[in-house]
C-alpha cells in the first residue's frame, strides 16, 4: 500500500452515512472510516461552498476554528486547530459562501444513543473558481458511481477474484473497501444514494446553484440504532464543543437569579449558534458523565 | 604469469556459456567493465597477496572475475583481456572466473572481441529486461531522443538519451555513440546492457552496440505513447512506476524542500547551511523546484517539478523569487506562497514514474493544466445515473 493515504472523492452525504471504522495494520497504523458506498477513508477531498469560520472554545485568541462545507447533498463540519496553523489560517481566510476545495482527515465521533458525527480536520482549504469546483464535483460523482458499480458487481458475484476486478481497472484499495462495505453495511440504501447524486450532476451542469452555505441545521448528523456502539474517546473537535458549551453555561448562570443555568435556555442559545438539540444533548451528556457539570435540580445546571 | 601449454588447446568460449556444466578451465576474451585492487593477508604467515577483481564482459554476458597476483598497472576499465585457463567457480549461485598462476592472461585488441551476431541473440521484450541483462536483442520503437553533453572525468562527451517502447512497455536508453536515432523509428538493437538507477531501468549502448532499422511490425505507434490517457495513480504505483506515464490529479500539498533552493555547483545536490553532502562547504547556486503531491482519489504521487515547470506553475521566475526573498523577514514564507499558488490546481503530468520507500515519484516531462469539459461530463454522468434505473 502507499505511504500517503489517497484523498477519497466523496460527497458530504456519503461522509455522514459513514459510521464504521477500521484500523490499518503495523505500527503507526492509520484509522479509516468505512462508508456504505465503498470508500475506506483516512483522507478526503471535498468540493462545495464554505461558511465563515467560527472560533470554538474559550481561549483568546482562539486556537480552534470550525466552518461548514456544503455540497448539493449536504453539509459537513470542517475544523482546524493551532496544530495545523496553515490549515487554520486558510480556513479563517476562506471567503464565506464561495466555492472551495477541502482536503483533510476524517473523524468520527459517536455520541450517546449511537449518534454519529463526522467531521473533517482540514489540511488544505482552497477557494477555487466555480469551474474548478464543478470539475471536482464531476470527478466525485464519477468515482462514486464507479465504486457503486463495483459494489453491485461484487454483490452479484461475491466469489469474483480480485485479479479479474483489477484487470477491469479497479484499484486494489477500492476492491478491498467494497468488500468491507458489503460486509459492514449489508442493508445500505444504494438506490436512494444514487438518486441523491442527481443533485450533484445538476451542479456539474452549472445548475443546482451552490447550496445555501452553512445552515447549521442541515443534515449534519445521521442517527442509527446502534445499541452496541463502542465508546470512543472524544476528539479535539468534541472537546472544543464541550469548551464552547461550558462558556455558555457560565454565561447563562451569571445572568440568572439563582446562579443555575437553565437547560432549555441553554439549548435555545445553542440553537441560535447553529448547534442542533440532539448534538447539544450529546455534549451535555458527556459533560455530566465526566463530572464537569451537575444537575441538582431538574432542568438546572451548574459546574460540579 | 605462468603459461599452461594445455591452455593453447582450450577453445575460446563466450562468457554467456561459461559455467553450465562446462569444464573447470576456460578460454575467454572480454573487456574489463570495472576493476578494483585489494590485498589479502595470509593468516598463516601474515604475508600480503594482491588481487584485482571486477567485471568482465564480452557482450554476451558480464561475469565477475578475481585475479590473483595481477600486474601492477595497465589493467583498468576498458582494457581487453584474453584469459586462457581461467577457472570457473560458483559463488552465491553466480558464475565467477578466477585467474590463478595457472591462467595465462594477456592483452587483446578490440578486433579479438567476439563479433556479436544480433540475429542470433535471444529476442527480449522490454517488460522482461532486468538490471544486469546483456547479450540480448531488442526490437522497439524510438519514442524520443535527445543529445546531452556530460562530463565523464575530465572528458566532455555527448550521450543520446531517450525512450524506447515495444508492445510490452517502455524504457529509457542512453547511447554513448551516435546512432542517429530519431523519434518514430523502429530499430533492432543488440550489444547493449541494462542498468538501473533508483528503480529506473536504462538500456546502455556503447560503441559495440548494433542498431538496425527494421519494419515496425507489431510495434506500438508513436502516438500511442505520446497521447496516452491518464491512468489511476494506484495502478501506476502497483506496477512500480513506468516510463511515459500520464497521471491526472489535484495538487493537495507541497513537500519540503520546495521553492527557492540552493544547489552544489559541482553535483547539483541540494545545499543546506552552505554544505553539500559530498563536496563540503560550497557556494550554492540558486534554483527553483516544487515537490507537488498530486492526488487522483485512488492514490498520490510526488511530482518533482524542476525550475521551468515551477516558474510556469508559480507564475514567477527564479529572479522574482530571489527579489521577493529580499523583502521577506522569514524565508519559509516563500514556500507558503508557492503552496498557495499551486494547491488545488488540477494538473495532467506526463513523465517517468519510479516507486521507492517514500511512494511514487514522477519526474515530469510535461505538466499541463487539466481541461475539463463540464457539459460533456454532466451529460455522461446523467446518462450513467439514468442507465442504472
Amino acid at each position: 500500500m502507499s505511504l500517503r493515504e489517497p484523498a477519497w472523492r466523496v460527497t458530504t452525504r456519503e461522509l455522514e452515512s459513514s459510521l464504521e471504522e477500521a484500523r490499518g495494520t503495523g505500527d503507526r497504523a492509520a484509522s479509516y472510516l468505512l462508508s456504505p458506498f465503498g470508500a475506506r477513508m483516512n483522507r478526503v477531498l471535498l468540493a462545495g461552498s464554505i461558511s465563515a469560520a467560527e472560533p470554538i472554545g474559550r481561549e483568546e485568541p482562539s486556537t480552534f476554528w470550525r466552518s461548514r462545507l456544503s455540497d448539493p447533498l449536504g453539509t459537513v463540519a470542517v475544523t482546524a486547530g493551532s496544530f495545523q496553523p496553515r490549515a487554520m489560517a486558510q480556513l479563517r481566510a476562506a471567503p464565506a459562501g464561495r466555492p472551495a476545495l477541502v482536503v483533510g482527515k476524517v473523524h468520527l465521533f459517536r455520541g450517546r444513543g449511537g449518534v454519529g458525527f463526522v467531521s473533517v480536520s482540514a489540511e488544505v482549504v482552497r477557494p477555487v473558481a466555480e469551474g474548478d469546483e464543478r470539475a471536482t464535483v464531476a470527478e466525485t460523482v464519477r468515482q462514486t458511481l464507479d465504486r457503486l458499480d463495483l459494489l453491485e458487481r461484487i454483490e452479484h458475484e461475491p466469489s469474483v477474484p480480485d485479479a479479474t476486478l483489477r484487470s477491469a481497472g479497479c484499484p486494489a484499495g477500492w476492491i478491498r473497501a467494497a468488500r468491507e462495505a458489503l460486509r459492514r453495511y449489508p442493508e445500505a440504501d444504494r438506490a436512494g444514494f444514487r438518486e441523491a447524486l442527481a443533485a450533484a450532476v445538476r451542479r456539474v451542469a452549472g445548475g443546482g446553484v451552490a447550496p445555501a452555505p452553512a445552515a447549521a441545521t442541515a443534515g449534519l448528523t445521521v442517527t442509527v440504532d446502534r445499541p452496541t456502539a463502542p465508546r470512543v474517546e472524544p476528539t479535539a473537535f468534541d472537546r472544543a464543543d464541550e469548551a464552547a458549551f461550558l462558556d455558555l453555561v457560565d454565561e447563562a448562570a451569571e445572568g440568572s437569579a439563582d446562579g443555575y443555568a437553565d437547560v432549555r435556555e441553554l439549548l435555545r442559545r445553542l440553537a441560535d449558534r447553529g448547534v442542533r438539540t440532539d448534538r447539544a444533548e450529546a455534549v451535555l451528556g458527556r459533560l455530566e458523565e465526566g463530572g464537569v457539570l451537575e444537575e441538582p435540580v431538574v432542568g438546572k445546571l451548574r459546574r460540579a | 604469469m605462468a603459461a599452461t601449454p594445455a591452455g593453447e588447446e582450450l577453445p575460446e568460449v563466450r562468457l554467456r556459456d561459461v559455467g553450465g556444466g562446462l569444464s573447470a578451465q576456460v578460454h575467454v576474451v572480454g573487456k574489463v567493465v570495472s576493476a578494483r585492487r585489494r590485498e589479502v593477508v595470509r593468516r598463516s604467515d601474515g604475508g600480503r597477496r594482491p588481487l584485482l577483481f571486477g567485471l568482465l564482459s564480452d557482450g554476451s554476458a558480464s561475469v565477475r572475475f578475481t585475479w590473483w597476483d595481477p600486474p601492477r598497472e595497465g589493467i583498468e576499465r576498458g582494457t581487453i583481456l584474453r584469459a586462457v585457463g581461467a577457472e570457473v567457480r560458483e559463488f552465491r549461485g553466480r558464475v565467477e572466473l578466477v585467474f590463478t598462476w595457472k591462467t595465462r592472461v594477456g592483452p587483446a585488441g578490440p578486433a579479438e572481441l567476439p563479433r556479436l551476431d544480433g540475429d542470433r541473440l535471444p529476442l527480449c521484450m522490454v517488460r522482461d529486461l532486468k538490471e544486469g541483462n546483456e547479450g540480448f536483442r531488442l526490437e522497439a520503437r524510438v519514442l524520443s531522443v535527445q543529445a546531452k553533453p556530460v562530463n565523464v572525468g575530465e572528458e566532455r562527451r555527448i550521450v543520446h538519451e531517450g525512450l524506447l517502447a515495444d508492445a510490452t512497455g517502455a524504457m529509457s536508453f542512453a547511447s554513448w555513440s551516435d546512432f542517429a536515432l530519431a523519434p518514430g523509428e523502429a530499430v533492432r538493437i543488440s550489444g547493449g546492457y541494462v542498468r538501473a538507477f533508483r528503480g529506473r531501468r536504462q538500456l546502455v549502448l556503447d560503441e559495440r552496440g548494433v542498431v538496425v532499422r527494421i519494419e515496425p511490425t507489431g510495434l506500438p505507434e508513436l502516438a500511442e505513447w505520446t497521447h496516452r490517457p491518464a491512468r489511476p495513480i494506484a495502478d501506476v504505483e502497483e506496477e512500480g512506476g513506468g516510463e511515459a506515464t500520464t497521471i491526472e490529479g489535484v495538487v493537495v500539498g507541497v513537500l519540503p524542500p520546495s521553492g527557492l533552493v540552493h544547489r552544489c555547483p559541482e553535483c547539483r545536490r541540494l545545499v543546506t547551511g552552505g554544505l553539500c553532502r559530498v563536496h563540503g562547504r560550497v557556494t550554492g547556486v540558486a534554483d527553483l523546484r516544487a515537490r507537488l503531491v498530486l492526488d487522483d482519489g485512488t492514490g498520490a504521487a510526488t511530482v518533482a517539478a524542476g525550475r521551468e515547470a515551477t516558474e510556469r506553475l508559480w507564475g514567477i521566475t527564479l529572479e522574482d523569487a530571489r527579489e521577493r526573498l529580499r523583502g521577506l523577514p522569514d524565508a519559509s514564507v516563500l514556500e507558503e506562497q508557492l503552496l498557495e499558488a499551486v494547491v488545488g490546481r488540477r494538473l495532467v503530468v506526463r513523465g517517468s514514474a519510479t516507486r521507492d520507500d517514500f511512494g511514487l515519484t514522477v519526474t515530469p516531462e510535461t505538466i499541463e493544466p487539466a481541461e475539463i469539459d463540464l457539459e460533456a461530463a454532466a451529460d455522461e454522468l446523467a446518462a450513467r445515473l439514468h442507465g442504472a434505473r
